[in-house]
Formats: C-alpha cells, structure tokens, sequence
C-alpha cells in the first residue's frame, strides 16, 4: 500500500503566553482551530490544544485498529465507541510532558463475548500506531467493556 | 498541574465500508468530524485522519515551544508559520514527520532562528511523546 501523507500548518502570532495560534487541516481542509496557552493548560474556553488534537487521533486510529481485529477474528463490529483521555502533567526536571492516553472502548459486536472484546482491544492497543508511538513519554490504558445487543 | 483532554470517536460497520465520527471535543472547538479508511488511506476528501490531527496537534505545540523560546531569548517572534507533514505506511506506522517554520523575528539572525527552532523540535511535549518515529525533520527559515 502507498505511504499515507498529511499535513496541518500553524500560524501563530504574538508570545506564547499571550499570544495565539491558528491550526488547519492542510490535507483535508475539515477544521480551522484556534489555540492558545491558557487554553491548553488553564480552561479549553471554546479553544483546542495539541493534547485534544492527540485524543482525537488516538480515539480515531484505536476504533479503526479495533474494527479490524474484531473482523479478523471472524465477528465484525456492528458498533465501537471509543472515549480518550491525554494527560499531560509537569515532571521532575524535565518539564511538561505527555505522561498518558487512557482509552476506554466499548462496542456492539455479534458473536463476541467479553474475554474475546477484551483481547482484541489489547491486540489493538498493539497494532495502532498511534499507541505504539507515544509509548516514548507516555504510558497506554485500555479498559474494555462489550454492550448487550450484539 | 496536571491537564487532561478528552474525545470520543464512534466507528460503525466495517474498516473498509464503515464510517466514523470524532464527536464534539471536550473544548468544543471541533466537532463533530467525520473519519473513514478510504480519506485515511486515499484521498481525504474533506475528512480529517489521526495523521493529520497528529500533525495540527505537533504543528501547534511546536510553534508554543519556539514561541517561548524566542521571548526567553530576548527576541519574540512577531509571526510563525509552521507546518508538520505526517508520513504513514501502512505496515510499518508513522515512518516521518517533516516540520517547516517561517518566522517573522525582529532582532535574531538566521542561525539564532535555527538553533531555537532545534530546542523547540527537541523539547515541546509533543515532540518527546513522538520520539519513536524514526524520522523528524525540521526546516527553519527567517521571513
């Protein structure tokens, strides 16, 4: 398969604490998004920040990493959703850093049960690379819960 | 103080037919946005992809680390323009990720510039939480 490109840019104006950035989707054109400090750090107040930029990739390519190993095991996924959380926190002599995405999935999948749902999310926590990635400064979790109705 | 950021995304049917949606962020800033393989893989087609919020979300911390770096050096910067190009294959993961900044700078030289752009590329938050991609590229340039 052909390697996948995409770009964003940032335009920011002014200093970082009083200053504030605009963030685009260069590829696809699908958001134009304020930043600033105090919104990602203090209240978001309407504004993004690269950690709910990060949720949002990590929520995305997780639901995609599970949809594919629950089809790999034979019971496709009629459903998943998946909620993340980035923490970032500030670390002993190393300043601010990305120390944690928790995932939490749940799905309606016919034919799974809970052990089988449980493993095929630990095998996608393994295969998204996404959470392969930021293994680098940040811990993963996954909680797990299949719904009734599959 | 720690800060937590929260989205969710839903995906329906399957990896190749099916569809997602990244619900309204915690902010409110975004959201809903539609995802699917086809916009990952292919053409985005007005879609956004987790590559391409991984890049806004590198593009941004980094135009805030240089933007700090620059007023602690005595030189903010008036403007930054920076962009981050994600590069995935398929099998192997995020193989690259290519930085470009143009500052509008009053008071620093071309190398100046450069060494602080390399700090901010070596330290924001992002940067250190993506340091398994193999590559990093980074190009500085004065307006």
């Amino acid at each position: 398969m052909p390697r996948i490109v995409r770009k964003a840019e940032v335009a920011w104006e002014g200093s970082t604490a009083r200053g504030s950035g605009v963030a685009s989707a260069a590829s696809s054109g699908a958001f134009t998004l304020p930043v600033t400090l105090a919104s990602r750090i203090d209240q978001p107040d309407g504004k993004t920040s690269p950690e709910e930029l990060l949720a949002a990739a990590h929520a995305s390519c997780f639901t995609m990493s599970l949809g594919s190993e629950l089809a790999r095991a034979g019971t496709p996924p009629e459903r998943i959703d998946v909620l993340c959380t980035i923490t970032m926190d500030e670390v002993e002599g190393r300043g601010h850093q990305i120390i944690h995405s928790a995932i939490d999935a749940s799905g309606v999948v016919p034919g799974c049960d809970a052990a089988a749902f449980a493993q095929a999310a630990e095998a996608a926590d393994a295969g998204c690379p996404f959470s392969a990635l930021i293994k680098a400064s940040a811990t993963v979790s996954v909680i797990a819960n299949l719904e009734e109705g599959g | 103080m720690a800060t937590e950021r929260t989205v969710s995304a839903t995906w329906q049917g399957s990896l190749l037919e099916g569809a997602g949606t990244i619900h309204k962020a915690g902010s409110g800033a975004f959201g809903p946005l539609a995802v699917s393989w086809a916009s990952r893989a292919e053409s985005p087609d007005g879609k956004t992809s987790p590559e391409e919020l991984i890049a806004a979300a590198h593009a941004s911390c980094f135009s805030m680390a240089l933007a700090s770096g620059l007023a602690k050096a005595g030189t903010p910067a008036d403007r930054l323009d920076t962009s981050a190009t994600v590069t995935f294959q398929p099998g192997e993961g995020i193989t690259r990720v290519a930085l470009t900044v143009r500052g509008a700078v009053p008071g620093i030289d071309a190398a100046g510039f450069a060494a602080q752009a390399e700090q901010a590329k070596a330290g924001c938050p992002v940067s250190r939480a993506l340091a398994a991609v193999p590559e990093i590229t980074l190009h500085a340039e004065l307006v």
